[in-house]
């Protein structure tokens, strides 16, 4: 009985200040990790789909606010004077969350291009979503109210082969890149003017 | 003398004379056809190319066994073998330290690791050949190095021309020339009747076990047959498989090495079939323009599991003997 | 007590040097050891991860139940590696990038949980410590130098931190590429292997 008593205490105790501890450290490093993925992942993924952008997306970026959900916008203004705006969406993959950079064409509801940012799939399989630009280039010039859904499930987008569950989380990230658009466009177009 | 699963039948034994040397001597002899038309075919830097690859292999032989302190076994010509093989699957104009290092990683790679002479898993020569395809498949490209000669035929390698170009580019090879060697390709591989010809002496000979050949140029034919009936526009015709790229030297030379092919006579059947069956899926589905290669890699990594398929023994066997 | 502590020190750097001679946590030592920056990001987050991890085992070792300490060592080093790998995400992002998926798996190599369980379990905390950061360099030092072997030969260069090459080989020279592949890692640590046999024969 003692020892039994002795062993839930001991791994209580344990568990309970190693979550105390990892939850200060990542209290502590929270902000400067979002600095270095916005530096390192957000970053080139919005210079790749705004190629032709007139402005500095980054630099400029605000967050806008509707009921309970906020979100951090990059507006910008492309080289033929459409504006646009990427946010980025998340959805769930093999090794976890993925993140997925949206760019739309504000006045016709028109993606221009997406980027996987933060993923953790297995390296050569799940992360060719974001090396091989194949996968992701059908979402350009897809409107906004298409069906993401992977094919196997009624949608539009064709996975890639041996990477069914990375596909059908980038597409979670889409259709959740959708939602997010339908709620917050408004507060968007708002704030831009 | 209780383990009665041992004995074969009573003393006296005689030995038939055979040697490790008179094996390699008559591999020797039979690879000479092709590779004296490679050096008709392609000149001087042919013969420098298969004689770096012959002696290179028997040097780095004897430093491994200086190094690893074996028995020095050079004198039966199983490193030059796999030497001259090697010379006879590159271009004439492979750079003379890109024929050592594949000679080196042939021998020290493919056989001395393993543990020597008659221990390598894999045949030597295309361990050499699939790690130099995978670092520097620029010299091993036989439409690059062949731009300074002068051909009167089409200088463009059958394979490498199909997978570029599909079905369209067959026009400019036809059966003959391939067969006679009228093609760019390896030194010893393109002249196709000389393969023929020595790999047939090797297995009058007994070296090279017919079942093999047979059942690996049967693989290579049914499954080409039955992509070109299916879709005669996408797929070359069986005939130009089996003659063109390594197809040959690989039914008669490479497939049947000792150490790393069947010993039964069914597993030898569905070992060939299954060489000649990848070399046609990697042709015709995979990425890269000859199979051969990685095709007999792979079947001598499934003989150890093929081979277990074996008569069962005459007699009663005793329970844990 | 100081040539003891020298001792368990030294042994992690040479006798026991953790991938050459114990052959233990290969898994991070093929995948990552393209390159001998990449090498030496790993053995420096595997060696925090060590040294911590057997500080505080062995400060436990009286307190933790037989029963479950295998648990209670999964769970020290688990913390541990989720530290390094937020503190590699906040200050050293790219080498995070490359090395990726295989920081966490530090929790599941075996150098961590070996020297958990056959040393920090059984000796005093300051044994453990030298013991845990020799172990620690040692793996760090076989992990760079078969880094660099491969990035010699496989790419021509040498990068020792911060992404830019430190040296690279003259123009002539055509990199090697199947020693950056996933077999050459095998390759590379087979010749490894054989060169520690052969110097170590006596």
């Amino acid at each position: 009985m003692r020892e039994m008593l002795s062993m839930i205490v001991v791994l209580t105790v344990l568990t309970a200040v190693s979550g105390g501890l990892l939850a200060a450290v990542k209290v502590k490093t929270e902000p400067r990790i979002e600095e270095q993925v916005l530096k390192f992942q957000k970053a080139p993924a919005i210079k790749a789909i705004f190629a032709d952008a007139t402005n500095d997306p980054i630099k400029e970026r605000f967050n806008v606010k509707a009921e309970d959900t906020e979100l951090q916008v990059f507006p910008s203004t492309l080289a033929d004077g459409i504006k646009a705006v990427a946010f980025e969406a998340k959805g769930t993959g093999f090794g976890g969350p993925i993140g997925l950079m949206v760019g739309v064409n504000l006045d016709t509801d028109e993606i221009i291009a997406v980027r996987v940012t933060t993923h953790a799939e297995t390296p050569g399989i799940g992360s060719r979503a974001k090396e091989d630009l194949s996968f992701v280039g059908q979402f350009a010039g897809m409107s906004m109210a298409s069906n993401f859904g992977t094919k196997g499930q009624g949608g539009d987008i064709d996975a890639m082969s041996g990477a069914t569950v990375t596909s059908v989380g980038v597409s979670q990230a889409a259709v959740a890149a959708q939602n997010l658009y339908k709620k917050l466009k408004p507060e968007i177009v708002k704030q831009m003017n | 003398m209780t383990n009665t699963k041992l004995i074969v039948s009573h003393a006296p034994f005689w030995h038939n004379g055979d040697s490790l040397f008179q094996q390699n001597l008559n591999f020797f002899i039979a690879l000479l056809p092709a590779a004296l038309f490679g050096i008709f075919h392609f000149g001087a830097p042919a013969l420098g190319v298969l004689a770096l690859a012959t002696s290179s292999a028997m040097l780095w032989e004897v430093i491994m066994s200086v190094l690893s302190k074996k028995k020095m076994a050079i004198a039966d010509m199983d490193s030059a073998i796999i030497g001259l093989l090697f010379g006879m699957m590159v271009p004439a104009t492979m750079p003379w330290w890109v024929v050592i290092t594949g000679t080196f990683i042939a021998v020290v790679l493919g056989k001395f690791v393993f543990g020597g002479t008659g221990a390598n898993p894999f045949h030597p020569t295309l361990v050499g050949i699939a790690i130099l395809t995978m670092s520097w498949p620029a010299f091993l490209d036989f439409d690059t190095a062949y731009v300074s000669y002068q051909f009167d035929f089409t200088a463009l390698a059958p394979l490498a021309a199909l997978k570029a170009q599909g079905t369209y580019a067959l026009a400019s090879f036809s059966n003959y020339d391939l067969l006679m060697g009228n093609e760019v390709g390896g030194i010893g591989s393109t002249f196709g009747l000389g393969i023929i010809i020595g790999g047939i002496y090797l297995i009058l000979k007994g070296y090279a076990r017919w079942e093999i050949v047979a059942s690996f140029i049967a693989g290579v034919l049914i499954t080409a047959t039955l992509f070109f009936v299916l879709h005669p526009d996408t797929y070359a015709p069986p005939l130009f498989h089996l003659l063109s790229g390594y197809t040959l030297i690989g039914a008669f030379f490479l497939a049947v090495e000792n150490s790393s092919s069947p010993v039964n006579r069914i597993p030898m059947l569905i070992y060939g079939f299954l060489g000649g069956l990848m070399i046609i899926l990697v042709r015709n589905i995979g990425i890269y323009p000859d199979g051969t290669v990685l095709a007999i890699l792979l079947i001598n990594l499934v003989n150890p599991l093929i081979d277990t398929i074996r008569p069962k023994a005459l007699g009663k066997g005793v329970p844990n003997a | 007590m100081a040539q003891s502590l020298v001792k368990e020190f030294t042994k992690g750097l040479w006798a026991e040097i953790p991938l050459f001679r114990l052959v233990l946590g290969l898994c991070p030592a093929l995948a990552v050891t393209k390159t001998c920056e990449n090498g030496i990001g790993m053995g420096m987050a595997t060696t925090f991860v060590l040294l911590f991890s057997n500080i505080l085992v062995s400060m436990l070792r009286n307190i933790i139940p037989s029963k479950v300490r295998i648990a209670c060592y999964i769970v020290i080093i688990a913390t541990f590696v989720t530290i390094v790998e937020f503190v590699m995400q906040a200050y050293t992002y790219e080498l995070f990038l490359k090395l990726g998926i295989f920081i966490p798996l530090i929790v599941v190599n075996c150098v961590v949980l070996g020297r958990a369980e056959a040393f920090a379990g059984k000796n005093t905390v300051m044994l453990s410590a030298a013991d845990g950061l020799g172990m620690g360099i040692g793996f760090t030092l076989a992990l760079s130098s078969l880094g660099a072997v491969r990035e010699l030969i496989g790419a021509g260069t040498l990068t020792v931190w911060g992404g830019t090459p430190l040296f690279t080989i003259g123009h002539g020279y055509i990199p090697f590429q199947f020693m950056v592949e996933a077999p050459g890692a095998f390759v590379g640590l087979g010749m490894m292997l054989c060169l520690m046999n052969l110097i170590g024969k006596k």
